[in-house]
């Protein structure tokens, strides 16, 4: 009974005040939407380091049939080439640097491909030909990488030393500054957010100053009273929260997979499982800031 | 049934007239009592103590036996459940009919479909308003909405029931009307406490009388009138408020000297 009672009482508050509550809509959703783009973009910088950290910093790339390095003489590497370089990383010289090596054969490094690659469409037509067998190598500093460099660039059997971590390093920076600038905006437009709904409510128990105080001397709960209003601001932020999800999800879905990701086979996108994954969370936030903020609206402005 | 002991209110520390100035006083259930004075003098301050809207700054209010300084916050609105109050300006709801206004006091309290529906028209017949049920408050005069805004404060069966300057909006046949419609709730059983500036129904109504002045109670009588000060035109055509005997001079004087104006 009284719980319908307060809905219905939400109920009118949302019709009564119905522009406010669009603009707490409009502005939850845009606020909502920031902050869902920023965490993606840290989803997205996961994504890539999640692969690549983990695994080993340096990769020394052996020589394939078909590779024109100076060291390959046009040839495969040689299984003495590889077991000299094999002790070449075992060596006394190399054991400051080298915290751990293992060996990637061209069957391991198709098995890590389709792993890291697994939103791409790329996955289906690479074969074990086509990637390099090589070993990786886990750094004591990342910032000796010039030493490994020096130390196999030479060596016969190697066709290049590449230092993954600093090729991705820049990627990670553009996506950081982005995931950064997002969640500043998302900083600024939920502070609107909260204030907005916060006079939302105020307007609200203002216009509907004649029930309450008829509710306050017949000796109605303080639950009763203030909850109508609660639950009004905690459903428009609900609908905000819901067109932000939406959006991201169109996003991501028309954006990132089918545009981004085709066009870009060698990078490990987000997909609209991540979206899935940060959508309750901007629910949530939506949800505890309107309550919050309505909350401290109504001690303000509602006599109890 | 209410309750002031030694009871202060001050709004402001540095504020050098009280709102109520150790003011005790006792109304027993089932009493009938008149609060007057003009305004500012207090009356406002007196509901709101009872209703624990404020809480007095010395001394302490009981209500139905309760210290209402000792409740906690969440009690009072158990507390307000017993007390009915009705407003001077009606303050009904202008989209819901006469039967939905009394009806809301009970939704607000969590009451069910049943005991709305078996209390709200014994509330409108209290007030002779059982065939109105299906108005609005627009279609009634001022007599009536005020009926229904004392259905509204009786219907959850308060054992007090304020009423703050009720018939202030009202004329004289209204005013009567409601003030018949209370006199019957009070002869129920119901302790009326009446903040009132209409001193021809005080005087005619004839109910205790406590009468207050900048914050201090200068007056507390049974079957009393309006004010025990009377109006006096003096010679000159001033007027002064004089108290009892002295009044009762000054008029019988002013009317030998008329005499005396008319023999001449």
């Amino acid at each position: 009974m009284r719980l319908g009672f307060i809905l219905r009482e939400a109920a009118k508050g949302l019709r009564q005040n119905i522009i406010m509550v669009v603009s707490v809509v409009l502005v939850t959703f845009v606020s909502l939407t920031f902050v869902g783009a920023s965490a993606l973009l840290q989803l997205q910088i996961n994504q890539m380091k999640g692969y690549w950290y983990d695994r080993m910093e340096v990769a020394v790339f052996l020589c394939d049939d078909n590779t024109a390095a100076p060291n390959c003489a046009g040839e495969g590497v040689t299984d003495e080439q590889r077991t000299s370089i094999k002790q070449l990383l075992e060596s006394n010289e190399m054991a400051p640097y080298i915290k751990e090596f293992a060996y990637e054969s061209k069957a391991d490094a198709l098995k890590n491909f389709k792993e890291q690659y697994k939103n791409s469409s790329l996955v289906d037509q690479v074969t074990e030909d086509q990637l390099p067998e090589s070993f990786r190598i886990g750094l004591v500093d990342p910032e000796k990488y010039p030493v490994i460099n020096e130390a196999f660039s030479t060596v016969a059997g190697v066709d290049s030393v590449v230092d993954q971590r600093e090729l991705l390093e820049k990627v990670f920076q553009l996506v950081r500054v982005a995931s950064a600038a997002a969640a500043v905006v998302a900083i600024v437009m939920i502070a609107c957010a909260v204030l907005l709904t916060g006079t939302t409510i105020q307007l609200s128990a203002m216009h509907r100053r004649l029930e309450t105080t008829i509710m306050r001397l017949v000796g109605a709960s303080k639950t009763t009273i203030q909850l109508p209003f609660i639950i009004e601001g905690v459903i428009a932020s609900i609908i905000g929260g819901v067109l932000a999800s939406g959006t991201l999800w169109l996003l991501v879905k028309f954006l990132v997979q089918d545009k981004l990701a085709s066009e870009n086979v060698g990078v490990a996108f987000i997909s609209t499982n991540e979206v899935l994954l940060v959508a309750p969370g901007l629910l949530i936030i939506g949800i505890v800031l309107a309550t919050i903020s309505s909350v401290v609206t109504l001690k303000r402005y509602l006599k109890v | 049934m209410i309750k002031f002991e030694n009871v202060s209110m001050v709004y402001e520390p540095k504020q050098r007239n009280a709102a109520l100035n150790d003011v005790s006083i006792e109304v027993n259930r089932g009493e009938f009592a008149f609060l007057v004075g003009e305004s500012g003098s207090g009356k406002s301050t007196f509901l709101s103590l009872i209703l624990r809207e404020k809480r007095a700054t010395n001394g302490a209010v009981y209500v139905a036996g309760q210290n209402l300084n000792r409740i906690p916050s969440r009690r009072v609105p158990k507390l307000r459940r017993d007390i009915g109050f009705v407003f001077q300006d009606f303050r009904l709801l202008r989209e819901r009919t006469v039967f939905d206004n009394v009806a809301f006091a009970m939704e607000v309290i969590g009451a069910s479909r049943a005991q709305i529906r078996d209390r709200v028209p014994d509330a409108l017949r209290m007030v002779g308003l059982e065939d109105k049920a299906r108005r609005k408050p627009t279609e009634l005069s001022g007599g009536e909405q005020q009926r229904v805004g004392i259905a509204r404060a009786i219907v959850n069966k308060p054992s007090i029931l304020l009423a703050d300057e009720p018939t202030g909006n009202l004329d004289r046949k209204n005013s009567v009307e409601v003030m018949n419609v209370l006199d019957r709730i009070n002869q129920n059983g119901t302790t009326v406490l009446m903040a009132t500036h209409a001193h021809e129904l005080v005087s005619e109504f004839r109910h205790r009388v406590i009468e207050l002045s900048k914050g201090n109670v200068v007056r507390d009588e049974v079957d009393g009138q309006y004010t025990a000060m009377t109006t006096v035109i003096n010679q000159d055509g001033s007027r002064e408020l004089l108290t009892g005997e002295a009044a009762m001079e000054a008029s019988s004087e002013a009317a030998m000297n008329e005499e005396k104006d008319e023999r001449q």
